[in-house]
């Protein structure tokens, strides 16, 4: 029996050997990699040289937001400076390539910085992609006051975070959100511009009333919040330049809130409350055009446009719970994307266009996840007591959120995620502050 | 006169310096910020220098501290309260209005923001989230090493010289894999998300490539079937000794075939360099097929490094995909990959295909 079966084997593999061989041999040897590894870049930033004795103080503060910025993203990792093999002495010297692949480093990026008399400061960088043995692209030089240090040193880190990766940045944008203060029954809130980095604070409005929801337009020179300044929600339009305010036309008698820009920047989305009955508005920013989007007896609220203006997101409690819906942007049928158990709300539509972030409660516990424009490949990436009001970086590769803590001495925070649900961390704030919404990035 | 023409160039080529181009940035204060995104009026960091005038403290904008509101006093805890921001209420009833000791005149918006430049770091965050679990997500999960354990793809017990011993080994540091997870566990996927997991094992070997059929079957075999055994051994030994004759064709490659686990060595020895994390959406939605030439000491020649193709994306995206798979060609070559060097003529040159469709997110 034995011998049967490797008669068998032999003359089955004999005449399949040959030509199989030849087809092995006919070219190069091939392989294919299909699994990776997912980990930080080691990055090396020496310290940006300083020109002249004035950049002193400049340049170490500036290479450290950069490398603060890189290392932030979770994408890039700074290998430490006592680590380096080969010392940066001039902007012009040779890298050697050879001394950064001992370390491991997989970009450099050096730079340096100088001051002239009149208070202006210029900063040039150039980064280089050590196993590729070539520059990642020319050198940039950035010029402006010695004030807005910190604004060039997010230019910079933009544009080796766009070289390495191949898509935008998001470290020169802002975020708007409120900053709250006093006890949980009686909550102050005033809202707050600030760096996405929690730096640079500045307050747009004082603390006399309420204040919620507040969403750049897409120039980022305006901001729409809802305001109880009157005694019940109301809509306001607010210029970030002047800090000058007005209500949005709209009926003395009804209430309205969540608000949100088109992508045009004139078109206004948001809920209008009448009689007991929330529905969905539209009407120009400066007043007029007042269109109803739709009209049933449930609550519909949230609304947020796709980036083309074409489609609106939203969430309404119509089939019982509360549930996420998108309909064409001048109104019609809405779809139901969100089918997963729990309720459903705040969707925003990334830059991107490809995905909806969302709140999700679920079984006591809030997350903030991700959805396909259609519902599917719906992720959780967050799960905590309270997660609730995501927004996009200006790349969609981030997202910012509200976290409240439970308890007595609770306060919400600014926290941030990556889209793959990598690298949560704590937006740094002055006090507790929920409700960001991030600028586009700045010109 | 000939000579100079020849090499004269040598002494007089100048140091040109590496491009660089020149752009302004100025300080962000709230009527610049607005102004600079309106993009027809926009006169914010334009290409070429424009006057920026560094603002003077004190200028016409008053310096307004932000007023850090008073700690607050302890209340009693309250139930996980619903998103307010965006909900509508369930009764269109405007939420009860704080308790806000009302100033004397009537609410005024303040002053011009107050021009808080404060490049003081902020508060320190109190309570960091952890981390989620290894930062390194691998095809194999791996526990973290033992501190002193140099990196490594396999686990090796460190070696110490034993005096007493009579054949005294060579002193050899522990090694160990970088602690890495199979996949990418979020906040939300802790409570039920194993730690580790085992991914399916690669697709095998075509079965008509007979030199590595018998490799590739041996585990299934019965290890008592000496004649089976023996029949395909012969065979095998057979298909690799007429291999030479085969590859005396010009330009064919030489030597016997790869196994299916000389290559499978290969492919695990290069995914541990492939790094996808910081590619973007778009180079992780492309496929790059890449060749290189090895030497035969089994190392990558990075210059002969170049993509072949791709499949999937642009040209941008295919751009930092292949850069991204270059960096996995050098970095896990750079001390020689491990392949037979008998069989050098089969991986003289290698056509690598970088995947990137299980690692996409999703």
């Amino acid at each position: 029996m034995r011998l049967i079966k490797a008669m068998t084997l032999a003359v089955l593999c004999l005449g399949a050997a040959f030509p199989a061989v030849a087809q092995e041999r006919s070219g190069p040897l091939r392989i294919e990699i299909t699994e990776g590894v997912i980990e930080p870049l080691p990055v090396a930033v020496p310290t940006f040289i300083a020109e002249n004795p004035a950049a002193q103080e400049f340049a170490e503060s500036i290479t450290r937001v950069i490398a603060a910025d890189l290392a932030g993203t979770g994408l890039f990792r700074e290998i430490p400076r006592d680590a380096f093999i080969s010392q940066v002495t001039s902007f012009d010297s040779t890298i050697q390539y050879s001394d950064w692949k001992a370390i491991n480093a997989q970009a450099v990026v050096t730079g340096a910085v100088s001051a002239a008399g009149d208070g202006r400061i210029t900063v040039k960088f150039r980064a280089f992609d050590v196993f590729a043995d070539a520059p990642l692209g020319d050198g940039l030089q950035f010029g402006g006051s010695s004030a807005s240090w910190r604004r060039m040193a997010h230019k910079v880190a933009d544009a080796v975070y766009s070289r390495i990766t191949g898509e935008g940045g998001y470290f020169d944008s802002r975020v708007v959100f409120v900053s709250e203060s006093g006890p949980k029954d009686a909550r102050l809130k005033r809202l707050g511009v600030m760096d996405y980095d929690g730096a640079n604070v500045q307050y747009l409005t004082d603390s006399s009333s309420i204040v919620l929801a507040p969403r750049f337009s897409p120039t980022g020179d305006r901001v729409l919040y809802t305001s109880y300044e009157t005694g019940s929600p109301r809509v306001f339009v607010l210029d970030v330049g002047t800090v000058q305010r007005r209500a949005l036309d709209v009926p003395a008698e009804s209430m309205t809130f969540a608000p949100r820009f088109g992508p045009d920047g004139q078109t206004v989305l948001f809920s209008l409350s009448e009689g007991g009955n929330s529905d969905l508005y539209s009407m120009n920013v400066n007043g007029g055009g007042l269109q109803r989007l739709t009209s049933a007896p449930s609550i519909e609220t949230a609304p947020d446009f796709s980036p083309d203006g074409s489609r609106i997101v939203f969430e309404s409690d119509r089939s019982g719970t509360q549930q996420l819906y998108v309909m064409p942007a001048g109104g019609g049928e809405p779809s139901r994307i969100s089918f997963g158990q729990g309720r459903y709300g705040t969707p925003v539509w990334s830059p991107r266009g490809d995905l909806i972030a969302f709140t999700k409660q679920n079984n006591g516990r809030f997350h903030i996840g991700v959805m396909r424009t259609d519902g599917s490949e719906e992720r959780l990436l967050t799960a905590s007591f309270l997660d609730e009001g995501p927004t996009w970086a200006p790349n969609g590769r981030v997202i910012m959120f509200t976290r409240g803590t439970q308890g007595a001495g609770g306060e919400p925070a600014l926290y941030s995620v990556d889209i793959s649900g990598r690298n949560l961390r704590r937006v740094p704030t002055e006090g507790p502050a929920s409700d960001p919404a991030w600028s586009p990035l700045l010109k | 006169m000939i000579l100079w023409a020849l090499i004269g160039g040598f002494f007089l080529r100048a140091n040109d310096p590496l491009p660089l181009q020149s752009t302004e940035v100025s300080l962000l204060t709230s009527a610049e910020f607005a102004a600079l995104s309106v993009p027809d009026a926009s006169p914010t960091v334009p290409s070429e220098a424009p006057q920026v005038v560094a603002p003077e403290p004190g200028d016409s904008e008053p310096e307004v501290a932000p007023t850090i509101e008073a700690a607050p006093a302890t209340v009693e805890p309250a139930p996980a309260p619903e998103p307010e921001a965006e909900s509508a209420p369930e009764q269109p009833q405007p939420e009860p209005a704080p308790v806000v000791e009302a100033p004397e005149e009537a609410p005024m918006l303040p002053e011009p923001p107050s021009e808080q430049a404060s490049n003081a770091e902020a508060t320190k965050p109190d309570a960091e989230p952890q981390p989620a679990s290894a930062p390194r997500v691998a095809p194999e999960a791996a526990p973290e090493p033992e501190p002193e354990a140099e990196v490594s793809e396999t686990v090796t017990p460190e070696v110490t010289p034993d005096a007493e011993a009579e054949v005294v080994a060579e002193e050899k540091p522990a090694t160990a894999p970088e602690e890495a997870t199979t996949e990418i566990v979020t906040e939300a996927d802790k409570p039920s998300a194993p730690t580790a997991s085992v991914r399916p094992r690669s697709r095998p070997a075509p079965p008509a490539r007979v030199a590595e059929t018998p490799v590739a079957e041996e585990p299934a075999r019965p290890q008592s079937d000496a004649v089976v055994d023996a029949v395909a051994a012969a065979l095998a030994e057979a298909a690799t000794s007429t291999a030479p004759t085969i590859a005396e064709a010009p330009a064919a490659p030489s030597g016997p075939p790869l196994t299916g686990g000389e290559k499978d060595a290969l492919r695990v020895a290069v995914q541990q360099c492939w790094n996808v994390g910081s590619l973007s959406t778009d180079a992780l939605r492309t496929t790059v097929v890449v060749t290189v030439n090895m030497t035969r000491d089994a190392r990558p020649d990075s210059g002969s490094i170049r993509m072949l193709s791709f499949e999937g994306g642009s040209a941008a995206s295919a751009s930092q995909a292949y850069e991204a798979a270059r960096r996995a060609i050098i970095r896990c070559g750079a001390s020689g990959y491990n392949l037979p060097v008998e069989k050098y003529g089969q991986w003289q040159n290698i056509e690598m295909t970088f995947n990137p469709e299980r690692m996409r997110i999703k």
